[in-house]
């Protein structure tokens, strides 16, 4: 159970504080600053203890949202309920900044109310919520749709009309009943990859971990129907329908969402809550569907110079018509590692040695499926060694594959009931993110 | 809104200049009366602004108590959400102001009995947090209407109040019989008011550990898991956690709570998700391993824990910390899972490194290569704590998979060559663990790390290194030269470096006598006369009279074959696992540590099966981050010079039945179970011995050479060492040993049944020689002769190692003594009860026939002490199931005593723990057929009632040795 809960600015102003339990004065706003500022790097920060106090707390939004307990209570339902009210609040004001939260500290405190009574959770779900949260939202700023300018996640690469900007989403939920903001609802599928493909080319590692989040800002729709691609088939005996089945391992849903017509026709039942909720999560781990985007070609040798010479071909495995965007791939580098020239195979790449992190950094922006690119780095390293080869590599790879899940999942349709008039309401938009993707050299 | 928004930050500003309360008093007085003159507007809208922004003053910490009454003036209102900021701005300050909360009480009682069932709610609810003692009265009354309330909001919020009301009063909420509408509201049909109720409950039930508050029974149980379907994440939370305490009565009802709580596994909450796992791992406890539904719900547990994996970084740390218990306890759960622990490398560190241990931990014969390869990748990243850590890990793997020893001292060697320095060092630091578990396979390496000697510059990596050089000192050729070396900065060095050169050089002199006297006589007089260490010292002073008085001895003691190390040397202790495995997915299970070293006061410590000292969580951190906490051993494996005063010590000691009592911890020691003889005695030794270290340092003649040590010394020093050794082990109480027990004699065959023969007897244990002593007496009016005696087929094979010794007949009414001694070599066959002996007497009239009962304590050898690290592992290798609990009452023995007792009988206390005035006794003892018994015995200081947890891979015994510990502690 949770005796205090607060919100500091990440220059450790208070924000928020409320006291459930009187268990603790508030002086320990400043205990637990100065031990979160304290934190060598390699200690977990999860769980720290004062005395008999523990504060258990998470970043979000740059922001620290602290609670702390005096009884040997549950972390994880701590930390989920931390990171839940952070989207909480990120619901009812619009967005998560030290602003935001400033300016709607009575609504913020009536949550806290609703959510906590005596340091017991009692519910965080927003459609329960509504019934009693009486104070309306101030925003930062007026919301607008049109605001392009932070393009980000989702459809980078072209601007039309047909998709939605990122910043599509962060506005708060109750402001669209007075306001007539528009009614939309998006359902975004996020998948999360991580690859270890071994120096000799093998697939040592796959896992995909994803989930499909709906966000709503419909008030008047009572149902919606997402329909996943009927292939659909979880854990590893199981199979549906012919071929290119979308096989994952392990799912689970929302509690809210009704899977009568899941196993016959792979269809998610359920009456959104206004906000954002995660619907279902699911993973794949050792086998994917399709070859891993990246792969890596290495030679890697010392010229007769003494230099290191790198010779890197990647290609993308991708199909033709997807591309990976902001790919970023780092390279480790012996130590003692001077400077670096290069030759790379097209201009809009560029590379870099950065001598803090003894690694060079090599950017591509945009990677078509298909194709090919490669680079050679000459690194000076005085008195290198054969065994300093060995501290090259491994390369990893951060990217994101817009319009593109790995695990193949798509939604095939989105109903909703009542049926909504008007256009362009409905947005599912799909990314794959990489979360560790590493190739070895 | 926008203009208070900005007033808001401006006081931030102001916030931290708060100190200065003259500041506040002076310039601030305005601001108060402007608000104060805003609270009495008569507009509502400006009422609520004002409102809020004395909210906003008072969430920067700014005092506006000021206002108080006020504020309460804003209260009656219809307006919710202006009477929500008043109740908010109330809840802060009526502490401060009791007597003006008073004031507000009106209001409070007029609505909770408003129409608006949330108004009701929100009344209860606040006056629950106005933790004023005076309100309390006014609270019972629309507390108890509220209870019964039509509306569920309003009774799930009555019911947490009924807490809160608790914590201010606990006797009005008896009295008031709150408690049994508590109760009744289990059965509420709101879900949402059954898990706060539960709550309620729980959270009472544990300020009142005695009282049966929460009533689990089978129909309440099965309310429980009815709700459990039906209420919010959040009241599953609060109901599993409650079901986690439930014992369930046999394996059918553990089973079918299984099955109901088995889909909460798949909850996207993961605290719902371990409170299932934490009740599933209790249960599972219960099944038979035989099952078919065990076996499913091993599998179904893997699935969920995996998942957590993708969670955030601060809830994988959390579910790793889980895991990691988890794996220790059921490994099987997880084994087909490995590669989901590999680390990525965007990972926080904190994450790697609980990775990489649970990474070892599953590591097995089947994964080895894998896993190796993994190892041996992270040993070349960037982050050096990470490497030190992977390079350690491969060390532990050598150790754990005998298999995989070969390929990991390649992999090691590898990685030496990439000439990294901590990368060496670390691995120089393993490759000594695996030299000790595997001697005389892999020193062909030795030259390779000589290499390498300049490069070191870690205490610990030297201390290895010098290790390796004095332990292999016959082959190296130049060993002389390579210790030497050392010894030119001797005083530089750390105490470890400095202990280990001593030994090395020891050792070196006792295998190459002839070239290394110099040396020797160097390093010796280097480490008693010029050193103000008392370790160093004592352990120079111990190595010259070793040398002194009889260089063979010497060489037995110093070059001792030693004991190799286990595998699994960083568990947790079992019966804290046990405990940690209750307290899956609380904080307990993040440090490792049980609840009662981390939370004060009666509330909230429940011992849920053991209670464990804090000092216990030193050894639950794996050896390498453990081993700064025993800091003068170079790890926690091996606690190498500690080796030589164990040895001592056990040569001392021998044979302890003689000597005295085990070497358990003096009094109000708390020790690891690790390190008992490790770390933890050079700690004791360096404390206890230092002023007579002073004493013997100060004497002059000291400088002679150990060839021919001044007469003086070889006694005063004599003395102090040995009381010192005294000091140390012997228990503070009692100090003499106990004698073995012996039962008076009992008539065994009366001599109405025997024609006049009267047998008594007994058995008695001596020097390891068990005898039959009898007293036969002639009650009958002739003479009898012609003895003899045999046995019948018994449980441990007892049988006569002779003829029965009556040389003379025995005369009407004359009795004579006659002492059998038995061997335990007979045929066996399983008795009821166990200890029970059937007897055939024969002499010159008859043939008679009588059973008797022998105490087990007659088989237990002397040489029944387990190696703690043994007993570790022996006592988690034992299945549970095989565990029994006994109570001895009445018994009015200090633990020491207790021990000491025991010993006599051949039960011998390998480790003593003492935790808030609770001790607890590890104890062995081993039967002459071979098979162990261990025991925990706790002795609760005042408390006469014993509890003793007994575990061997032959249960049928426990129910003998028990009755044997109540005779012995008795008698």
């Amino acid at each position: 159970m949770i005796s205090q809960l607060f919100i500091l600015s990440s220059k450790g102003d208070n924000l928020i504080y409320k006291d459930f339990r009187g268990e603790a004065g508030s002086d320990v706003i400043n205990v637990f600053y100065e031990k979160v500022m304290a934190l060598p790097g390699d200690q977990p920060p999860v769980v720290m203890n004062h005395g008999d106090l523990h504060f258990v707390h998470v970043r979000q939004g740059g922001l620290y949202w602290v609670a702390t307990t005096t009884v040997d209570s549950s972390p994880f339902s701590i930390i989920e309920f931390l990171n839940r009210l952070a989207s909480l609040v990120k619901d009812y004001c619009g967005a998560l900044t030290e602003k935001a939260v400033q300016m709607n500290f009575a609504l913020i405190y009536e949550l806290l109310d609703e959510v906590v009574d005596y340091g017991y959770v009692q519910s965080m779900s927003s459609d329960v919520l509504k019934n009693f949260i009486q104070t309306e939202a101030v925003s930062p700023r007026p919301f607008s749709l049109f605001q392009l300018s932070n393009v980000g996640l989702f459809g980078a690469e072209t601007q039309q009309s047909k998709v939605a900007p990122s910043s599509a989403a962060s506005r708060p939920i109750q402001s669209s009943r007075e306001q007539g903001g528009k009614s939309e609802i998006f359902v975004d599928v996020i998948e999360r990859m991580s690859v270890v493909i071994g120096s000799n080319g093998v697939l040592m590692k796959a896992d995909v971990e994803g989930e499909i989040k709906v966000k709503c800002y419909m008030p008047n729709c009572s149902e919606m129907r997402i329909g996943l691609n009927e292939e659909f088939s979880i854990g590893k005996s199981q199979l549906r329908g012919y071929g290119a089945a979308v096989r994952v391992d392990e799912v689970s849903f929302h509690q809210a969402v009704k899977l009568d017509e899941f196993d016959s026709s792979r269809i998610l039942r359920l009456s959104p809550s206004q906000g954002e909720q995660t619907v279902m999560q699911y993973q794949l781990s050792d086998v994917l569907p399709s070859a891993p985007p990246f792969r890596l070609f290495p030679t890697i040798e010392r010229d007769s110079g003494g230099k290191l010479l790198m010779y890197l071909k990647l290609r993308c495995d991708l199909p033709p018509k997807s591309a990976a965007i902001n790919l970023c791939a780092s390279i480790p580098v012996p130590k003692g590692s001077v400077s670096m020239s290069l030759e790379l195979s097209s201009p809009d790449q560029s590379a870099e040695l950065k001598l803090q992190s003894r690694s060079i950094e090599w950017t591509i922006p945009r990677f078509p499926g298909g194709t090919q690119l490669s680079a050679l780095f000459k690194v000076e390293v005085p008195g290198l060694s054969p065994s300093s080869l060995m501290e090259v590599g491994p390369m990893v790879l951060n990217f994101e594959l817009p319009k593109l899940t790995v695990s193949g999942l798509q939604v095939r349709f989105l109903r909703l009931s009542p049926v909504q008039p008007g256009p362009a309401q409905r947005w599912v938009r799909y990314v794959t993110h990489s979360d560790s993707y590493i190739l070895r050299i | 809104m926008q203009e208070w928004a900005n007033q808001l930050c401006e006081n931030r500003q102001f916030g931290s200049k708060m100190t200065d309360s003259k500041y506040f008093t002076t310039t601030k007085k305005g601001e108060i009366f402007e608000l104060k003159a805003e609270l009495n507007s008569d507009k509502k809208e400006k009422k609520k602004e004002a409102v809020k922004k004395v909210i906003a003053s008072m969430t920067v910490g700014k005092d506006v108590s000021a206002l108080f009454p006020d504020v309460v003036n804003c209260m009656q209102t219809d307006n919710l959400e202006l009477k929500k900021l008043v109740y908010l701005y109330l809840m802060n300050y009526a502490k401060s102001q009791p007597d003006m909360a008073i004031m507000a009480v009106n209001t409070f009682v007029k609505d909770c009995e408003d129409l608006n069932p949330l108004i009701r709610a929100l009344a209860v609810r606040t006056m629950g947090c106005i933790r004023v003692d005076k309100i309390t009265e006014y609270l019972c009354e629309p507390l108890r209407k509220c209870l019964k309330d039509e509306d569920p909001y309003v009774r799930k919020t009555a019911a947490v109040c009924v807490a809160k009301l608790h914590d201010i009063n606990a006797q009005l909420v008896e009295d008031q019989g709150f408690l049994d509408t508590l109760k009744d509201l289990i059965s509420d049909s709101n879900p949402m008011v059954v898990a706060n109720a539960v709550a309620a409950l729980s959270e009472i039930a544990e300020s009142h550990p005695n009282s049966n508050l929460l009533d689990l029974n089978p129909q309440t149980i099965n309310k429980l898991l009815t709700a459990l379907n039906e209420c919010t994440e959040w009241g599953q939370i609060f109901i599993l956690d409650c079901l986690a305490n439930y014992s369930p009565r046999d394996d059918r009802e553990s089973q079918s709570i299984c099955e109901r709580v088995t889909p909460r596994l798949s909850h996207a909450n993961s605290a719902v998700v371990l409170s299932a796992v934490k009740v599933l791992m209790k249960f599972m406890e219960m099944l038979p391993k035989d099952l078919d539904y065990y076996g499913t719900l091993l599998k179904k547990l893997a699935p969920p824990l995996v998942t957590l994996l993708s969670a955030e970084p601060e809830l994988q740390y959390v579910a790793l910390r889980n895991i990691n218990l988890i794996v220790q306890r059921r490994p099987e759960i997880l084994k087909h899972e490995m590669k989901v622990f590999f680390v990525k490398y965007n990972d926080p560190i904190y994450v790697k490194l609980e990775k990489l241990d649970i990474m070892i931990r599953l590591a097995s014969q089947a994964n080895i290569a894998q896993v190796l390869a993994e190892l041996k990748e992270y040993a070349t990243e960037v982050d050096v704590d990470f490497v030190r850590k992977a390079v350690r890990a491969i060390g532990r793997c050598a150790i754990k998979v005998e298999q995989s020893a070969e390929r990991c001292v390649s992999t090691l060697l590898d990685l030496i060559q990439t000439k990294v320095n901590y990368v060496v060092q670390e691995a120089i630091v393993v490759i000594k663990d695996i030299f000790r578990k595997y001697p005389n396979k892999y020193e062909s390496v030795i030259a390779t790390l000589c290499e390498h000697l300049e490069s070191l510059d870690e205490p610990e990596a030297r201390a290895a290194m010098i290790w390796i050089v004095g332990e292999y000192a016959e082959r190296i050729d130049n060993a002389d030269e390579l210790l030497e070396s050392f010894l030119e900065g001797f005083h530089d060095e750390s105490t470890q470096v400095q202990l280990q050169l001593l030994t090395a050089i020891v050792k070196l002199f006792l295998k190459k006598p002839t070239e290394t006297q110099e040396l020797v006589q160097q390093v010796l007089s280097l480490a008693t006369q010029d050193s103000d260490n008392p370790d160093l010292r004592d352990r120079g002073y111990i190595y010259w009279r070793l040398l002194s008085t009889d260089p063979v001895a010497a060489k037995e003691v110093v070059l001792a074959e030693k004991p190799l190390i286990s595998e699994e040397t960083d568990l947790i202790e079992p019966t804290l696992l046990e405990e940690l495995i209750c307290h899956i997915g609380t904080l307990a299970s993040v440090y490792h540590k049980p609840p009662s070293a981390f939370v004060e006061g009666s509330r909230g410590v429940q011992h849920k099966r053991l209670t464990s000292s804090a000092g216990s969580g030193e050894s639950v951190e794996s050896p390498d981050t453990g081993s700064a906490a025993v800091s003068e051993a170079p790890t926690a494996v091996i606690p190498s010079q500690g080796d030589l005063l164990g040895d001592l010590l056990n040569l001392d000691l021998t044979p302890p039945t003689s000597t005295g009592p085990p070497p358990a911890a003096a009094p109000g020691m708390q020790m690891g179970a690790m390190d008992l003889l490790g770390g933890g005695l050079d700690s004791l030794m360096g404390d206890e011995s230092e002023p007579l270290g002073g004493d013997i340092g100060g004497s002059p003649a000291m400088g002679a050479g150990f060839g021919a040590p001044p007469a003086a010394m070889p006694a005063s020093f004599n003395a102090p060492i040995s009381g010192g050794l005294d000091d140390l082990f012997d228990l503070g109480g009692g100090g003499m040993t106990m004698g073995t027990y012996i039962p008076p004699k009992a008539v065994w065959l009366p001599a109405m049944k025997a024609k006049g023969l009267e047998i008594s007897g007994t058995f008695v244990r001596r020097s390891g020689v068990i005898q039959m002593e009898m007293t036969l007496n002639n009650k009958a009016m002739s003479v009898m002769s012609d003895f003899a005696i045999q046995f019948n087929r018994n449980s441990f094979g007892l049988a006569p190692a002779g003829p029965l010794q009556i040389l003379t007949p025995i005369s009407p009414n004359q009795s004579i003594e006659a002492a059998l001694p038995l061997s335990t070599v007979g045929p066996v066959m399983k008795m009821e009860p166990l200890n029970n002996l059937q007897v055939a007497v024969k002499n010159n009239i008859d043939v008679f026939y009588f059973s008797c009962q022998y105490p087990i304590s007659m088989l237990f050898l002397e040489d029944g002490k387990m190696e703690r690290q043994v007993f570790l592992a022996t006592w988690k290798d034992i299945p549970n199931e095989n565990e029994s609990q006994f109570q001895i009452k009445d018994c009015h023995l200090n633990s020491d005593a207790a021990s000491n007792k025991l010993q006599g009988s051949n039960i011998f206390t390998i480790a003593k723990r003492t935790v808030e005035g609770q001790d607890m006794l590890y104890q062995s003892m081993k039967l002459t057929n071979g098979i162990w018994v261990l025991a925990e015995l706790r002795v609760q200081a005042g408390n006469p009632n014993y509890t003793i947890s007994l575990k061997c891979r032959a249960p049928e015994v426990s129910q003998c040795v028990f009755q044997n510990y109540e005779t012995v502690l008795k008698n």
